[in-house]
């Protein structure tokens, strides 16, 4: 502890000794400090320097200065135990259940039963007709094509069942989300006061990791899919609210102003013109909901949700990685054919390419029906068993092969498992240890400053009461070794995505070859790729940042290279009209003027390695993505909450100290 | 105008909610079950193969001697038992003993009955590779332990030897035990079975030594050889000692006979699948059979379930009502 | 030179807008139109000020302060000042000014798009400022209909359903608007183009669907923001056109903003002038280029070809005898431009005629001083 306190401790003390040491120089230190003065950011360490001034050493003095203070701590797990007792003693006889929360829960099995009961009655050649016919409609030839390879495929991989079971979720998911996401975006919309209340809360819903929506459903509904569709909600809800208020927000005023003078009244106003002007916008959003509740859908497996994320998990418990990715090949064929289907519909709109015509509608009814029918007369309803081809042998050969030939035999760049050792040892470790040394009150003024520098003192005060929120959790230490295992795997990540960007938004053809890649990595559920991880990193938190970096590459990727892409022509050509070599553009143009796209990068980059971090727990991560885990498989509600708690603190914590001011720049990722 | 539209919404939704009466959702079960008018039946599987083995097992047989549409649910033990209790599973097949969950919903509420014994016994213990053990034959005494922390230690463990504990749900007083009887070892959690196993089989095969927490029966053992490390005696007075406080206990893991369980409604409803169930006994060697085909083999559950159908009429014949 | 024609002549502006020069609205000050057709719009001591509190404003001391001061003072700023003006029914009543001097949040005023500050507006005498927000409905469905400089159409709807947009909004059936609207589209020239969207047509091509939105309502009167400055030239002049023609053929009641003199002079009756939310001048394009009450409007019009707007009752002097029944008859409302034509090509002084009585004579020289701008006052010679 002493080595690392030291220096922790200067950085920290350093500034407020600067207006104490005035009186041997009085005149150029007061010049100094009035240079101070005028640069903003000085001026912001300089205030937090004098008030740390005046509050360390008291704090210090009354508390200590090691770890958080055990006298600010609050013990929650005794009152949140009894709580959980309490509400499973009486779920079936207080009124609040049986009046309540009992019928959300009926309600939601009824639903998912309905449109479960409606898909097996189509049969598997009435689902993948009614599909394709509607892609056809609503996208066009290609994704019709699409769509209809991908439904074959989810049967011929055997996974029909378990893909219907998933998309009967789904819809009734999705449907609840985009239903709640635009009552609430409709009300922020209209009302700027409801904006700005609920602004905050939905950029930091979007921040936080699916693991943490967890435990409140379970805690109210037991396990079953009845919570998992209400996690799913509760997640995949927040884009499309922001979304559609953005839209009814950003509506051309022009246009609202020639509509009001017509004399439209207010209801007219939003159904003929704000609504259908915010379409895209809209679009997007149910666009956004799909794909987030998709990857929920799978990560509530855990608490029961049958289907493909059930079949990926089971596999996961007898680490047969054929299994799970002959489940996860489905999912991210679902994600393919619903972001391609809804994104066209998206754009639709803009060409003025009319996507409905009645009778063009009922074609595609009527045709799903007729072969429906017809599969029903031929009794095959049912997913033929003989067709359906076993790839999870291969598979495990091959990642067998490919484990047997990275974990210790590369000549020169040592195996996976010298990495795993070395970045465990050289890095991890380090970094923990010295984050647990830092004393409590030097941590927090560490991410004051931070978050202040990047935003407004708002979001420094967001970010510290959100750490100091952990430290009153009785989380410090656990949640300080999550920090390190963030922090080290997002450098990695910002790594090696600028590396791979740089090329990519350079040559149109990198760029062609990379973008499946990234689908692929962003849809395919982070259950299928932890066991290899592991196999190849050993257990511990090294396959924790692994899998993490795969996860968050894409995004790093794809918004870096967008921005250097976009970086303004004419400022280019001025550039290398002055003779500037390649990397000179790059460093003096490109990235300079990405900067915004690269500040989002880092940001998308800590909430998605965070994310992973969490479920990192499953594999030896440890800290608080273990007591998530250990809470759900215990039972032991109490330990569960408090840790989704603290993740929740942690990621409001990151997410403000990276976020750029501009709030409105995440909206496309 | 609007304002006025979502009140009369509210309003509606209101009486249809309070009209119908109550909506108890513990006897809510999964939207998936009885579709098309099949009898079904949910059996919950935990993630260990062993419980895979049973459910597989009991899977084909229920629907290929007794017709029924069987749907299994992969979820850990304690919230099992809550799923057992609200009828979302009709059974569990293979349970380590979780007294207080017994006393809850066995003897309060009443929503669970026993099923009987699944005719194996389980036993948790620690165990290292059987080509260390003949190495050092004396690291079988949990006294000599330290001797062998530094071969031990790994990245995560920090300077101490490494004890590899599984999955959280699993039943452990490692920690504790580590502490208690004073030795130089750092209890990592592989956070899941299949973590576990996937980090064991990579020792093995590079025949370095491990120390990890482990559980018989469980078909690992016919792949990589281990053997138990001797811990101080399981005694009773231990045991009520480590029930009181379980950061006190300092002895080894009792030997626990598996029990099944079954939804209450569904041993007076169920029928022959209820029947069925209760009369499932099989001895371990028949699970780590079946659980070898799944987990090592590969095979899928029901292929698994049916070569050992096919070898073992004369076991499963006395199940079937 | 310059002493027998220019201030005193009979006709001239000052005499008929009244006394002294011409400043602000002095027409309608007294709330009377002297003569002609009844005024649709009455708009008295009109104030806008934006900002918090920004009723304190209007006739308190805060309205004398400059600008800047009062931005600094009260957080306020002052958009349209104490405006008053009369629109006559029938008239093309142009309001002009600069960007940033009033005249868009003045026409949104009219129809409380914006809500005005203090002052009255009528229209038809009816209070405007006091209608609920049912009755303000009314007002602008029937009797006010707008066209915006960046048009406003509803980009997702065909041309068609956005020039019935304003009946559908108004409770009219589907098949009565839809026909009504083919009138109008096929009126302002864009028949053939009805299942087209907006983004596929041109400029020009989607204001004559604004226009056409406007006119489908049949309304009282019809307000112009700005509607031609996003077109280019050639397809502006087009428009002008079109608009001329269309008051040309129904009489409707117009208010036009504009930033663009020669557009004002072109469509314009009578033109207000303003500068920072003041009316600085109101008159006919004669008397605006003629008798600039200020400098400021004096160099606003310095450019304008006088020929082509002041006419031959500003150039014309006293006959001298014989001089009332020899040469060729003009009218009184000739521009300089036609009669110079004419002077030149018949080589003589011409007669002003009207109903049969000479009222004075233009010749080579007066017609010369007039573009040469010497008829005016003695400050415009010196």
């Amino acid at each position: 502890m002493s080595i690392t306190t030291t220096p922790a401790d200067t950085a920290v003390s350093a500034p407020p000794a600067a207006p104490a040491g005035g009186d041997t120089a009085p005149v150029r230190q007061d010049e100094r400090l009035r240079a101070l003065t005028r640069n903003p950011a000085a001026r912001k360490l300089l205030v937090l320097a004098v008030a740390a001034a005046v509050l360390v050493p008291v704090a210090a003095a009354t508390w200590g200065s090691g770890s958080w203070p055990h006298a600010l701590t609050v013990d929650l797990s005794g009152p949140l135990g009894r709580a959980n007792d309490w509400i499973i003693d009486n779920r079936d006889s207080h009124w609040l259940f049986l009046y309540f929360f009992g019928y959300i829960s009926g309600g939601i099995i009824a639903a998912v039963h309905a449109v479960y009961t409606v898909l097996l009655a189509l049969g598997w050649a009435g689902v993948a007709a009614g599909a394709t016919l509607l892609a056809w409609r609503v996208a066009g030839v290609r994704v019709a094509v699409t769509t209809l390879v991908s439904f074959a495929v989810c049967g011929l991989l055997g996974m029909w069942v378990p893909t219907m079971r998933t998309l009967a979720l789904m819809v009734v998911a999705v449907a609840a989300s985009v239903a709640v996401g635009a009552l609430l975006g409709l009300a922020a919309g209209l009302s700027d006061r409801t904006f700005r209340a609920l602004r905050p809360v939905l950029d930091t819903m979007q921040a936080l990791p699916a693991f943490a929506y967890l435990m409140p459903v379970v805690l109210i509904f037991g396990i079953g899919v009845a919570p998992a569709v209400l996690a799913t909600v509760v997640y995949a809800a927040p884009p499309m609210a922001r979304l559609t208020a953005l839209g009814l927000r950003s509506t051309d005023k022009g246009v609202l102003e020639a509509v009001e003078s017509l004399g439209a009244t207010g209801r007219q106003r939003l159904l003929t013109a704000r609504l259908p002007l915010a379409r895209r916008e809209l679009l997007l959003g149910v666009n956004q909901t799909i794909m987030m509740a998709l990857s929920m859908a799978v990560i509530a497996s855990v608490i029961g949700a049958d289907g493909l994320g059930d079949r990926v998990y089971q596999a996961l418990s007898t680490v047969d990685v054929g299994s799970a990715l002959a489940a996860g090949i489905p999912i991210v064929l679902l994600a393919v054919v619903m972001d391609r289907t809804t994104a066209a519909a998206g754009a639709a709109g803009d060409s003025g390419r009319r996507t409905g015509g009645r009778t063009a509608w009922l074609f595609v009814a009527g045709a799903t029906a007729a072969v429906a029918l017809a599969g029903r007369a031929l009794s095959a309803l049912d997913w033929p068993g003989g067709w359906n081809v076993a790839i999870a042998g291969p598979v495990n050969d091959a990642k067998d092969w490919m484990v047997d030939h990275l974990y210790s035999g590369l000549p020169g760049v040592g195996g996976t498992a010298d990495w795993a050792a070395h970045y465990t040892g050289w890095v991890l470790d380090p970094l923990r240890d010295g984050l647990q040394a830092l004393p409590w009150w030097g941590a927090l003024l560490l991410v004051a400053a931070l978050a202040w520098l990047i935003g407004t003192w708002r979001t420094a005060l967001t970010a510290v009461l959100a750490l100091a929120a952990i430290g009153v959790l009785g989380r410090w230490d656990t949640s300080l070794d999550t920090l390190s295992q963030v922090l080290a795997a997002v450098a990695v990540t910002l790594v090696l995505g600028f590396a791979i960007a740089v090329p990519a938004a350079r040559s149109a053809r990198a760029e062609r070859l990379l973008r499946p890649v990234l689908d692929v990595c962003q849809t395919m559920p982070q259950f299928v790729y932890l066991i290899p991880v592991v196999a190849l990193f050993g257990v511990g938190r090294a396959p924790a940042a692994a899998a993490a970096i795969v996860y968050a590459l894409p995004a790093v990727v794809r918004i870096t290279s967008q921005g250097l892409r976009q970086a303004d022509p004419a400022a280019l050509e001025s550039a290398r009209s002055l003779g500037a070599t390649s990397g000179q553009q790059l460093r003096q143009v490109q990235f300079p003027l990405a900067r915004p796209e690269l500040l989002l990068a880092v940001n998308q980059a800590v909430v998605l390695v965070l994310s992973v971090v969490i479920i990192g727990g499953l594999v030896g991560g440890g800290a608080l993505g273990y007591e998530v885990v250990f809470g759900l498989a215990q039972g032991d509600l109490a330990t569960g909450l408090v840790a989704g708690a603290a993740i929740v603190c942690l990621g409001l914590m990151l997410d403000r100290v990276t976020q750029p001011t501009k709030g409105g720049a995440r909206d496309g990722s | 105008m609007a304002r006025k539209w979502i009140v009369a919404a509210g309003a509606l939704g209101l009486l249809a909610v309070t009209g119908c009466g109550a909506a108890d959702m513990t006897k809510q079960s999964s939207p998936y079950a009885n579709v098309r008018g099949a009898k079904s039946v949910t059996l919950s599987v935990q993630s260990w193969v062993g419980a895979r083995a049973n459910a597989a097992v009991a899977t084909y047989l229920l629907e290929h001697e007794l017709g029924y549409r069987v749907d299994t649910v992969q979820v850990d033990e304690v919230p099992a038992w809550d799923a057992l209790s609200q009828g979302r599973v009709d059974a569990i097949l293979e349970d380590w003993g979780h007294q207080d969950q017994e006393k809850r919903y066995v003897e309060d509420k009443k929503t669970i009955a026993p099923g009987g014994e699944l005719g194996v016994t389980g036993h948790i213990g620690w165990f290292v590779p059987k080509y260390f053990a003949d190495a050092h034959p004396d690291v079988l005494d949990w006294r000599n332990l330290n001797k062998y922390a530094s071969q031990l230690r790994t990245p995560e463990s920090g300077g101490k030897g490494q004890l590899l504990d599984g999955s959280p749900s699993y039943v452990t007083n490692d920690k504790a035990l580590v502490k208690n009887l004073g030795l130089d070892y750092q209890v990592v959690f592989a956070g899941s079975e299949a973590a576990q196993i996937t980090q064991i089989k990579q020792f093995a095969k590079d025949r370095k030594p491990f120390l990890t927490y482990w559980y018989e029966p469980q078909w690992l053992f016919n792949e990589v050889p281990m053997v138990e490390v001797k811990l101080p005696e399981h005694t009773s007075a231990c045991e009520e000692k480590g029930t009181a406080d379980p950061s006190t206990v300092d002895c080894a893991y009792p030997t626990t006979s598996l029990k099944k369980y079954l939804n209450a409604e569904f041993t007076h409803k169920g029928g022959k699948a209820a029947r069925f169930l209760a009369d499932f006994n099989w001895t371990k060697r028949d699970q780590n059979e079946v659980a070898q085909l799944i987990a090592e083999d590969k095979l899928s559950a029901d292929e698994a379930a049916k070569r050992w159908v096919k070898e073992h009429p004369d076991v499963w014949k006395r199940w079937i009502p | 030179m310059n002493g027998t024609d220019g201030a005193g002549a009979p006709g001239s502006p000052a005499e008929i807008v009244g006394d002294g020069p011409v400043r602000g609205a002095a027409p309608a000050a007294d709330g009377s139109v002297p003569d002609g057709p009844p005024a649709v719009f009455s708009v008295r001591n009109l104030w806008k000020v934006f900002g918090p509190k920004a009723e304190r404003v209007p006739g308190s001391s805060l309205a004398d302060l400059t600008p800047e001061e009062l931005r600094e003072r009260a957080n306020c700023t002052v958009a349209v000042r104490d405006v008053s003006f009369d629109v006559r029914q029938g008239e093309v009543f142009v309001v002009m000014g600069l960007s940033g001097s009033g005249k868009s949040t003045l026409v949104r005023c009219l129809t409380r798009l914006i809500e005005p500050t203090s002052g009255t507006i009528a229209i038809d005498g009816e209070d405007v400022c006091g209608m609920d927000s049912g009755a303000l409905r009314d007002l602008r469905r029937h009797r006010a209909a707008m066209v915006f400089q960046h048009f406003g159409l509803l980009p997702h709807r065909t041309v068609l359903d956005n020039v019935a947009y304003g009946l559908e909004i108004q409770g009219v059936g589907r098949a009565e608007r839809r026909a009504k609207a083919g009138e109008m589209v096929e009126k302002v020239g864009l028949a053939g183009l009805e299942g087209r969207r907006p983004t596929q047509l041109s400029g020009g091509q989607q204001q004559r669907v604004g226009l056409a939105r406007a006119l489908a309502a049949d309304p009282e009167v019809l307000l112009f923001d700005e509607p031609f400055s996003a077109l280019d030239p050639l397809i502006r002049r087009d428009m002008q056109e079109e608009v001329v023609r269309l008051h040309h053929d129904e009489g409707r009641t117009m208010v036009f903003i504009t930033h663009d003199l020669s557009e004002a002079l072109r469509v314009g009756d009578r033109i207000a002038l303003m500068r920072g939310g003041r009316v600085v001048q109101c008159g006919t394009p004669e008397e605006i280029v003629g008798s600039p009450a200020d400098d400021y409007v004096r160099d606003f019009v310095r450019d304008v070809p006088r020929e082509q707007v002041l006419t031959v009752r500003r150039a014309m002097r006293a006959a001298l005898p014989g001089e009332e029944d020899a040469g060729p008859a003009l009218t009184p409302a000739t521009t300089v431009a036609d009669a110079i034509e004419t002077v030149a090509r018949t080589g003589s002084a011409a007669r002003v005629v009207d109903d049969g009585r000479c009222l004075g004579i233009v010749d080579h020289r007066s017609l010369l001083g007039v573009v040469a701008g010497l008829d005016s006052d003695g400050k415009a010679a010196a």
